[in-house]
């Protein structure tokens, strides 16, 4: 039998040497604990429909240069930070300073800010459901630390632009990490983007620490191009009362990887996890997520929807992990998927562990096509077949795109999906 | 205007329609009734175009032109309509954005400038009220929801919206109260022009008490086997349709073996 492939020790070696030393020195650490890291195949059972599109050639180990412009494609009222190829770019950024909110790049911190950080980085995820994320761990470069203290509320959305200048192959690894004190607030968006045509990686992580009460919004928009493959991790730790919210709406590529892990600490915690995916031509797009309801009393709420054109391949896994203490648990997941055509495949699999007895936990899953009779109803009103096509597909995800918080936002979302949707279907 | 010779179609290999002949002229009004399962709305959805019913046999003219090359969208904006037996609820599409989209296909096909939405929004509400549907309806999933009553009153005023040159009304009476027979037929009344053509498929006559036919036709087992005026209808209505040897419900599977 073959040796597993491992991760080629060409990926060890971060760039950016500026960080502070206590964030070098994690570094390092994470790097050490990398080598020999089997990679993710077709027997990883949470990467079984997925390492197939993974391509960790060394030529994606390089770390894309820091440098050039950002074109951003979100013009929005709110605050912006941009990162190129994972570095903050300070002057493209716009956001004033804020009474108890303090907004920085890992580049900027002290180096007792540091080093409480290096204490805390990764501590939200489960970094063997998540290997990858490890790797963003051994290699940032810089990164976004987003501080409220208690009771702090941000007045308008914060934007974070990733973007990825892909010039020449290798890989940029941003990192966000978010701590929200006692009932703060705040509503961000992350939207991610690429310019350039060659192969690259991108590898995130971002992280939420939401206290007591503190209630978050998150928007994450995967807009990256043709050539760029996203793995992306999400780790989010909810104390008592609090609230967290997401909207992630993503269109596929050679490999789209997200991981949503949310832990319910805190008794009265609260989640709503939205996603609409949308794959066409030979993409993919893979979306796993976890709800572990440790605590009792908690409320989950998730709703995916996927929708496969071509030959494009989409995945989603949901688990829900109730502990034993989590009585008055209540977890509702669903998840639809629509197929528009023969040769698109769709894999869907939610997974329920409950061992508490008193709990409220619903979860459904279905995969169809457009209703022909529906077709026919609105073709029969001299609707063209295209324009009947597009209506029932965007009935099928409007409900979670009429939710996206943020007007402009639903706006360059539908201008993504109008996109799509001329690839999808011609006009007969 | 409507002409079908020797119309013959089927549905998953059963043949249901058997040789249908009729001439619809412009201006006229005419009745299609008939047992259950005698084929009305086969023949209704095979004029809208369903593929789901293949014709196998015959011709159908539009003012000449030949029905059967174009597709349902086509058909609609050459004046094609069909008012469903079983209107279609599609959670999702809101029943403005649905009306305004067929009411500006048939305009864009017309050469017509695109109404916009507060334009359209001015027209929807006019005509709400006509069939005496609640405006807020608008805003909800295309017949989302709806009472059996409020999806026919909906395909009503899409004849309205859409002023077709045929227009089809498939069992358009069935499930009404007293008051929502007098608004739909009302409507269907408002329709009647000289040069539009109106077909009402109809498994009861007391809708003919509201629109009185021209002609009146009776299908059964997949044939047409007797035309007449709108005294036939009444004859119907007294003597059932025993008296020309045929049983209801059966009709169509006892001929069809
Ligand atoms: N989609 C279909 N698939 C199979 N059989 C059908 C379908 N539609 C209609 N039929 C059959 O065709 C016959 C005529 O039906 P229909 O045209 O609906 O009659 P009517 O409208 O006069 O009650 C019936 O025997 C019915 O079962
Ligand atoms: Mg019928």
């Amino acid at each position: 039998m073959k040796p597993a492939p491992t991760l080629s020790t060409a990926f060890l070696h971060p760039a950016g040497q500026s960080l502070p030393e206590p964030l070098l020195a994690l570094r390092k650490q994470r790097g050490t604990a990398l080598v020999d890291m089997p990679l993710p195949t077709r027997k990883t059972e949470n990467w079984k429909y997925s390492s197939k599109y993974l391509k960790l050639t060394d030529d994606m180990a390089i770390s894309l240069p820091a440098e050039g412009k950002t074109g951003s494609s979100l013009a929005v009222p709110g605050y912006k930070v941009a990162f190129l190829n994972g570095v903050m770019m300070p002057e493209a950024c716009e956001y004033p300073d804020l009474d108890g909110i303090s907004i920085k790049s890992f580049g900027d911190l002290s180096d007792d800010e540091a080093s409480d950080l290096a204490d805390r980085l990764d501590s939200t995820l489960d970094n063997k459901a998540v290997q990858m994320a490890r790797l963003n761990s051994a290699r940032f470069e810089d990164g976004l630390l987003i501080r409220l203290k208690p009771d702090a509320v941000l007045d308008q959305p914060l934007f974070i632009v990733h973007e990825v200048t892909a010039e020449a192959s290798g890989s940029a690894f941003p990192r966000i990490f978010v701590d929200a004190g006692r009932h703060s607030q705040i509503t961000l968006v992350e939207e991610y983007i690429s310019s350039g045509s060659a192969q690259v990686m991108v590898n995130t992580v971002t992280e939420f620490n939401v206290a007591e009460g503190a209630n978050i919004t998150s928007v994450r928009l995967n807009m990256e191009g043709e050539n760029v493959q996203h793995i992306g991790s999400t780790g989010v730790l909810q104390q008592r009362s609090s609230r967290f919210e997401s909207h992630t709406v993503g269109f596929g590529g050679p490999l789209r990887r997200h991981d949503l892990q949310v832990r319910l600490e805190g008794e009265g915690a609260e989640c709503k996890l939205n996603g609409v995916v949308v794959t066409q031509g030979k993409q993919h797009y893979d979306n796993h997520t976890t709800i572990e309801h440790v605590a009792a009393h908690c409320n989950s709420e998730e709703t995916y929807r996927n929708i496969a054109a071509d030959q494009s391949h989409a995945v989603f896994n949901g688990r829900i992990h109730i502990h034993q203490d989590a009585q008055k648990s209540n977890a509702d997941m669903n998840n639809k998927n629509l197929l528009l055509s023969n040769g698109a495949e769709i894999d869907t699999k939610p997974e329920l562990e409950i061992y508490a007895d008193d709990v409220k936990c619903a979860h459904g899953a279905t995969i169809g096509q457009l209703d022909e009779i529906s077709l026919f109803y609105l073709v029969s009103r001299g609707i063209g077949r295209r324009e009947a096509n597009v209506l029932l597909t965007m009935a099928f995800i409007n409900e979670l795109v009429e939710q996206i918080p943020i007007e402009a936002v639903r706006e360059t979302v539908q201008g993504r999906l109008n996109h799509f949707f001329e690839q999808a279907f011609q006009e007969a | 205007m409507l002409s079908i010779k020797n119309l013959h179609a089927s549905v998953e290999g059963k043949e249901i329609l058997k040789g249908i002949n009729l001439e619809i002229k412009a201006g006229e009004v005419h009745a299609i009734m008939g047992p259950n399962g005698s084929g009305k709305s086969t023949l209704s959805q095979v004029l809208a175009g369903n593929e789901a019913f293949e014709v196998t046999e015959g011709e159908i003219t539009l003012n000449g032109d030949n029905l059967l090359e174009l597709e349902t969208e086509e058909r609609a904006r050459e004046g094609i309509f069909l008012a469903f037996q079983y209107p279609v609820e599609i959670p999702g599409v809101s029943n403005l954005q649905f009306l305004r989209t067929a009411v500006n296909a048939m305009r864009q096909h017309k050469g017509q400038d695109e109404m916009n939405a507060a334009e359209f929004m001015k027209l929807a509400r006019e005509i709400s009220k006509q069939v005496d549907l609640d405006p807020a309806f608008l805003k909800r999933g295309v017949n989302e929801g709806f009472s059996g009553g409020e999806k026919k009153r909906n395909e009503i005023m899409q004849a309205l919206l859409l002023q077709p040159k045929l227009a089809i009304l498939d069992e358009t009476d069935s499930g009404l109260d007293i008051d929502a027979l007098k608004v739909v037929s009302d409507g269907v009344n408002a329709l009647r022009a000289e040069d539009r053509a109106i077909l009402m498929v109809t498994h009861y006559q007391r809708l003919l008490n509201h629109i009185v036919p021209d002609y009146v036709h009776v299908l059964a087992g997949g044939k047409i086997i007797k035309s007449g005026g709108r005294e036939l209808a009444l004859e119907l209505e007294e003597r059932g349709y025993g008296w020309l040897g045929i049983k209801d419900e059966e009709t169509a599977d006892s001929s069809a073996n």
